[in-house]
This record gives C-alpha cells, sequence and structure tokens, in this order.
C-alpha cells in the first residue's frame, strides 16, 4: 500500500521549519537553529534509510551506499537521482543535484549571480539571501548523514549553492572503513 | 512452530525479545538468542566462499540444537532478527517470507517518531502484527 503526500504540504512543512526556528526558537543564534534543523533531517534520515533499504542486498563498501543515495534514495524523495557524483577516492563524495526539488520554489536573487568582493550595500543583500536560502538545505544535509549513519558510515555533510538552482551536497566520511557488525 | 523472536540492534542491544509459548523456559530462550549472535558475526565477517550471495539479507539456518532450530537474517541497517522455531522440517522459503513480513513490520514500528532509536519497541501496533506473522506460521508448515 503506497501512501502520497502532497508535495506543497512537504514545502510548505519545510519552509515553516526553517521559519520556526531561524525568527522563533532562536532568533539570534542562526548555529543553533541550523543544528537543530539537522538534528530533525537526521532522525528523518535514520528512519527513511530504515524503508528504503529494505529490499536490497547488503552493500560491500562505503560507494556502494552512496550510490544507493544518489540512485534509489534520491528517486523515492525527489523523484529523480543525482545528476552527477564526484568523488575524491579518499573519502570525499560530492553530490549534485542540477534542480533541487525543495529550492526549486524559491527566488534566486539576480544579484547573487554576480561574483566578487564589492562592498556596498547590495552585497550585504546577496549575503543575507544566499545565507537565508542556506538555512534550507541544513535539513537535506541531516537526511543524507541520518542515513549513512544507519548504514555504519559516519559522516559530516555540507551543502553549496553558489549557482541555483543547482545544489552540492559535500559528504565527508569521516570513519573510513566498512564495518560490517 | 515458532518458540521466540527477537530483534537486536547493530551494536548488540535487544530492541524486541517475544516468547510464544509458557511451556519454555524464557530464560533458556534468551540465551540460545544470545549464542546465535556470535554465529551471525562470523557467518558475516567470514564468508564461505561456497555461498552463493554473501550480501544477502537472510543467513539461513544458524545452528540445530537439540530441539529448536534457529534462522537469522541481517538487515542493511545491521539490525539482526533472530527466529527460533521447534519446527524440524520448515521450508526455506517459508522462513525468508516470514522475515520478508516482520522486516515490514519492523519498518513500520521503528519509522513512529516517538520511537527513540536503540531503545525497546514498545508499539502495541507492532506486537499485533507480529502475533498475526506468527500465527499462520506453523500451520503452511504442517502439510
Amino acid at each position: 500500500m503506497v501512501r502520497e503526500v502532497s508535495e506543497s504540504c512537504v514545502e510548505s512543512l519545510l519552509s515553516e521549519i526553517v521559519l520556526s526556528y531561524c525568527s522563533g526558537f532562536y532568533a539570534n543564534k542562526p548555529e543553533l537553529a541550523a543544528r537543530r534543523i539537522e538534528a530533525i533531517g537526521f532522525q528523518v534520515g535514520h528512519q527513511l534509510s530504515e524503508r528504503y533499504t529494505m529490499d536490497r542486498p547488503r552493500f560491500t563498501d562505503n560507494l556502494e551506499a552512496i550510490k544507493f543515495i544518489c540512485k534509489d534514495f534520491w528517486s523515492e524523495l525527489f523523484k529523480k537521482q543525482i545528476d552527477n557524483l564526484k568523488t575524491n577516492h579518499r573519502g570525499t563524495f560530492v553530490l549534485q543535484d542540477n534542480r533541487f526539488r525543495w529550492l526549486a520554489h524559491m527566488s534566486i536573487d539576480p544579484l547573487v549571480q554576480a561574483s566578487g568582493n564589492i562592498q556596498d550595500p547590495s552585497a550585504m543583500a546577496e549575503n543575507k539571501s544566499a545565507q537565508a536560502t542556506g538555512m534550507h538545505l541544513y535539513f537535506p544535509c541531516g537526511i543524507i548523514r541520518g542515513t549513512l549513519s544507519n548504514l555504519g558510515i559516519e559522516c559530516a555533510v555540507s551543502a553549496d549553492i553558489s549557482n541555483l538552482p543547482a545544489c552540492e551536497l559535500i559528504t565527508l566520511i569521516t570513519y573510513n572503513s566498512f564495518s560490517y557488525i | 512452530m515458532i518458540v521466540c523472536l527477537a530483534v537486536v540492534g547493530h551494536e548488540n542491544n535487544p530492541l524486541y525479545i517475544q516468547s510464544f509459548t509458557e511451556s519454555d523456559d524464557a530464560l533458556k530462550l534468551h540465551h540460545i538468542v544470545h549464542c546465535s549472535l556470535d554465529v551471525i558475526d562470523e557467518r558475516v565477517n567470514n564468508p564461505k566462499k561456497s555461498s552463493p550471495a554473501i550480501n544477502e539479507a537472510f543467513l539461513g539456518l544458524l545452528y540445530p540444537t537439540e530441539n529448536y532450530k534457529v534462522y537469522g537474517y541481517l538487515t542493511n541497517t545491521k539490525v539482526k532478527f533472530i527466529l527460533v522455531t521447534t519446527d524440524l522440517d520448515i521450508r526455506d522459503a517459508d522462513v525468508r517470507n516470514f522475515f520478508r513480513k516482520f522486516h515490514a513490520a519492523y519498518v513500520d514500528a521503528v519509522s513512529n517518531p516517538f520511537h527513540i532509536p536503540g531503545k525497546k519497541i514498545t508499539s502495541r501496533t507492532f506486537g499485533e502484527r507480529v502475533s498475526s506473522i506468527v500465527k499462520p506460521f506453523g500451520l503452511n508448515s504442517a502439510s
């Protein structure tokens, strides 16, 4: 039995989470808000990984687990796969999604696209909008971290949004050996 | 007949132990489950070259004792399911089927936002679902 959820409900829930934590609970402490949002994502990822790894044979190494996230896991969550996967073969993986679904409906400030260190008010506005958009990425980072941790892989996940709506999720695996039990 | 079912987490912490018979000593069954954890460790860390799929979740018959058979199943998230049964002529396919349904019930129980990962599963719905999976098990293989 497959249950469906309305996508607009999920997106409003996510923006509401970010809003409540950033402007409500931890109003002037963005680091604490970010940490809480990431922790929520961690728990969600933990539980989702149980469900989506159910019918699969066990993974033999880190790369297989990451490939599972790029293909099956991402298709279950976002109906598409990760567009590009890069690795340095030393535990760092960069997952690139060219059109991240949860950021798709957010406005992109055209000033953000311009690069360079310009010290003027428009640059401050760029930083603010980039920072606001960045807060929305802590949840998916937490999801990935929760999923990998449930598979036995400790890691740290961060996001890079220099080219919206594409987003890169950088996964650094801290414990570099695959533990069976 | 299924005598005992156990779910053990990845640090060998018990998440769910249930015996389905009053006649046998619950402690003896817990002891059997505990010993089978070692067998699972061995099976996974030293895969026999002859075994067809070293990455399969279903581990098969772990070891037979004088009255019981013990079957194991290891999920991707390193959670172990252990089944102790007194039936001596069970088909492999039945046990696999059973584990598949049990895995589905386990996933649903763990997806409960009030469930704390690492602690015991306290959901009553899970208990009822497990009982409903366990009941028809003996009947099928009795034929």
